[in-house]
């Protein structure tokens, strides 16, 4: 059984009286360890989609099922509390709380999954060395670089132990450097966790490490190829 | 709990802003609590006016009727002789019972030999009714003189009446009235002193007479009122309430008022106060609540992706919710505290600074003074907090009814 999977799933966004048709009928799945990117032009779907996969959105019709569960039924509170312990995401600018400090952010979905703050602080240092930020833990996002917040945000998606991670081009504000060493930081937790990784990119340079690519345009799948791990 | 430290964190970021609510709430604290200290302090004052100065005890005792009609009918309205002292008897065996001293109303003509005037007066009994003159553990601030318990002819004349018929202390004046029966009666009274009654609507007209003066006047052995005099703590209300049974158990018919019923300055003013401190409230209430709307509206449009991201990582739109209103209360909280320290701060400047004032219808001054209330305070801090917490939860539903998507902003 698929860890993801999308079954015929559309998605339109109404603007006032056009309907913007940002997905039509999507048929993908995703693999527990997988480590995955989806690639195509501006407007052409990606985030939509990772929108639904992160239980962000609901689609307008098919299902999304995870981990075998549909999530068609669900109501607002259980959708935010399978967010909560089995999704984690990343975002494009970073998305950290700017009153929390590093350590905190990073605790942060266990505090509101309600673990104690012992648990929860021992998880995010843990997480934290894995990013390579130990020593910036009690730092404030303003105080860190991009690369730096971007780190912590992969740290506050890894903390609950997700099903998977998605991230939505979370390399588009960093500099192309940078950019490269967070997708090899997703790659090498995706190797030693088994973490599952889903990203959106359009930049064609950042797909060399991938097991997947998922190309889409204009809100269909074009070509999925499996990549030689 | 990470909302709170959120929510405070928020407000230390902005503090500019905050501070800026803050005050407004804490000048509003302080605007209430030191007009209602003020005005507390006031009706301290006016309350013992009432009792002592004025002379209406805790409860007055009478007659059915007679608070209504007596004034038509003195005659029918007569407590005798021996009533009045079994009730006097019952009601002083009262724990809560300092003493009593019993009332006879009359009124007529005064005349200096040459002109008259009308006059009414009370008859009292001097000893009783001197020690409920007496203020209660404090130096007198009324200048006031007592009936002499040894010259049964003398009395006291208002200032003003004093002045209209030319008479002095040492002077006489003759007293023309009806007996009870209707037959005219006039007897002669010393002049013992005069005394302001700090009422210019009853400082030409009043008199202070011994009772068995008043009851030769009348000719009769009773009287038509009993004035309770309770201990300092005791409240009239319950007193009156505990009493009622068992005069009708002692068979004796009698309808009791309190001194605030009777009081009609105390009242007057109570109302009036009641209602600028309604008003100054209602001001600061809504003060507080634009002021909190406001700055939370603005918290909440500066944070929309702040609440998307919260939302995405599992926080439910509850958590949202009080996340912002606890920003609001944090803001109230901190507000009243300011308030706090700006009450005592003022009102102590007040209080040691010695001002005094001639309120309205009073003929001397008294001191400026501002009670500080401390449960009155914090009850306004709860009050206010909860205020401010409430009304943050309006741009609060807002941010909590986003939806994440559009929150993260489609980018
Ligand atoms: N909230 C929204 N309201 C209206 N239209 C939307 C909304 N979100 C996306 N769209 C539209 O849906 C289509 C797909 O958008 P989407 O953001 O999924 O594309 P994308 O591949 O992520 O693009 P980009 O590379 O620019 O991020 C676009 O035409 C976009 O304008
Ligand atoms: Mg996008």
């Amino acid at each position: 059984m698929s860890l993801i999977q999308l079954l015929r799933v559309t998605k339109e966004y109404r603007l006032g009286r056009t309907t913007v048709h940002a997905l039509r009928g999507i048929d993908l799945s995703f693999e527990r360890g997988e480590f995955a990117a989806l690639w195509g032009p501006s407007g052409s779907g990606k985030s939509s989609l990772l929108n639904l996969v992160g239980l962000v959105d609901v689609p307008t019709s098919g299902r999304v099922i995870l981990d075998g569960r549909d999530t068609a039924g669900l109501d607002d509170g259980e959708r935010a509390g399978l967010r909560n312990r089995q999704i984690g995401i990343v975002f494009q600018s970073f998305n950290l709380i700017s009153v929390l400090t590093a350590l905190e952010n990073v605790m942060l979905p266990l505090t509101l999954a309600g673990t104690s703050s012992a648990t929860a602080r021992h998880a995010a240092l843990l997480r934290l060395g894995q990013v390579g930020l130990e020593g910036q833990a009690h730092q404030r996002p303003d105080q860190l670089s991009g690369g730096q917040r971007q780190r912590v945000a992969i740290a506050r998606a890894l903390v609950t132990d997700p099903l998977v991670v998605i991230a939505d081009e979370p390399t588009a504000n960093l500099d192309a450097a940078t950019g490269h060493q967070i997708i090899e930081l997703m790659r090498s937790l995706n190797r030693s966790q088994s973490v599952t990784f889903v990203f959106s990119t359009h930049d064609p340079r950042l797909l060399d490490a991938v097991d997947r690519l998922i190309r889409i345009s204009d809100g269909r799948i074009v070509d999925a190829k499996e990549a030689a791990a | 709990m990470i909302s709170l430290t959120i929510a405070l964190r928020s407000v230390w970021k902005n503090r500019r802003r905050s501070l800026a609510t803050l005050l407004s709430i804490a000048v509003g604290f302080t605007a209430i609590n030191l007009f209602s200290g003020y005005i507390q302090d006031t009706y301290t004052g006016l309350r013992r006016t009432a009792i002592h100065y004025e002379g209406l005890g805790h409860v007055t005792l009478a007659k059915p009727g007679f608070f209504e009609r007596g004034g038509v009918n003195p005659a029918k309205y007569i407590i005798s002789r021996d009533e009045l002292q079994r009730l006097r008897r019952l009601i002083e065996a009262q724990p809560e019972v300092q003493l009593t001293t019993p009332l006879l109303g009359v009124s007529g003509l005064v005349s200096n030999g040459k002109i008259s005037t009308i006059f009414i007066a009370d008859g009292e009994e001097p000893e009783s009714s001197a020690r409920l003159r007496a203020l209660p553990g404090e130096d007198r601030i009324w200048q006031q003189d007592s009936l002499d318990p040894r010259r049964s002819s003398s009395g006291l004349v208002s200032t003003g009446l004093a002045a209209l018929l030319g008479v002095e202390a040492g002077g006489s004046a003759t007293l023309l009235s009806t007996t009870l029966e209707g037959q005219t009666n006039a007897l002669d009274l010393d002049v013992l002193g005069t005394w302001d009654t700090g009422n210019s609507a009853t400082n030409d007209k009043l008199l202070r007479l011994p009772l068995d003066y008043v009851q030769r006047l009348l000719d009769t052995e009773g009287a038509s009122r009993l004035v309770v005099l309770l201990h300092p703590e005791a409240s009239a209300d319950a007193f009156r309430a505990r009493l009622a049974p068992l005069l009708k158990e002692a068979g004796i018919e009698a309808e009791m008022r309190t001194w605030e019923e009777l009081s009609v300055f105390y009242r007057q003013v109570k109302n009036l106060f009641d209602l600028i401190f309604l008003f100054l409230f209602t001001i600061v209430f809504i003060v507080v609540l634009m002021g909190i709307v406001n700055t939370l509206t603005m918290s909440v449009m500066e944070r929309v992706r702040e609440i998307g991201t919260l939302r995405a990582i599992g926080m439910r739109r509850t958590g949202i919710l009080r996340l912002f209103a606890l920003e609001g209360g944090v803001l109230g909280l901190l507000g009243c505290a300011a308030g706090v320290a700006f009450t005592f701060a003022i009102g102590s400047i007040i209080n040691g600074s010695g001002l005094a004032y001639t309120p309205p219808s009073s003929s001397s001054p008294v001191p400026l003074t501002v009670a500080i209330l401390p449960v009155q305070m914090l009850v306004l801090m709860g009050l206010l907090s909860f205020v401010s917490m409430l009304a943050a939860c309006i741009p609060a539903r807002r941010a909590a009814q986003l939806e994440i998507v559009d929150a993260l902003g489609h980018v």
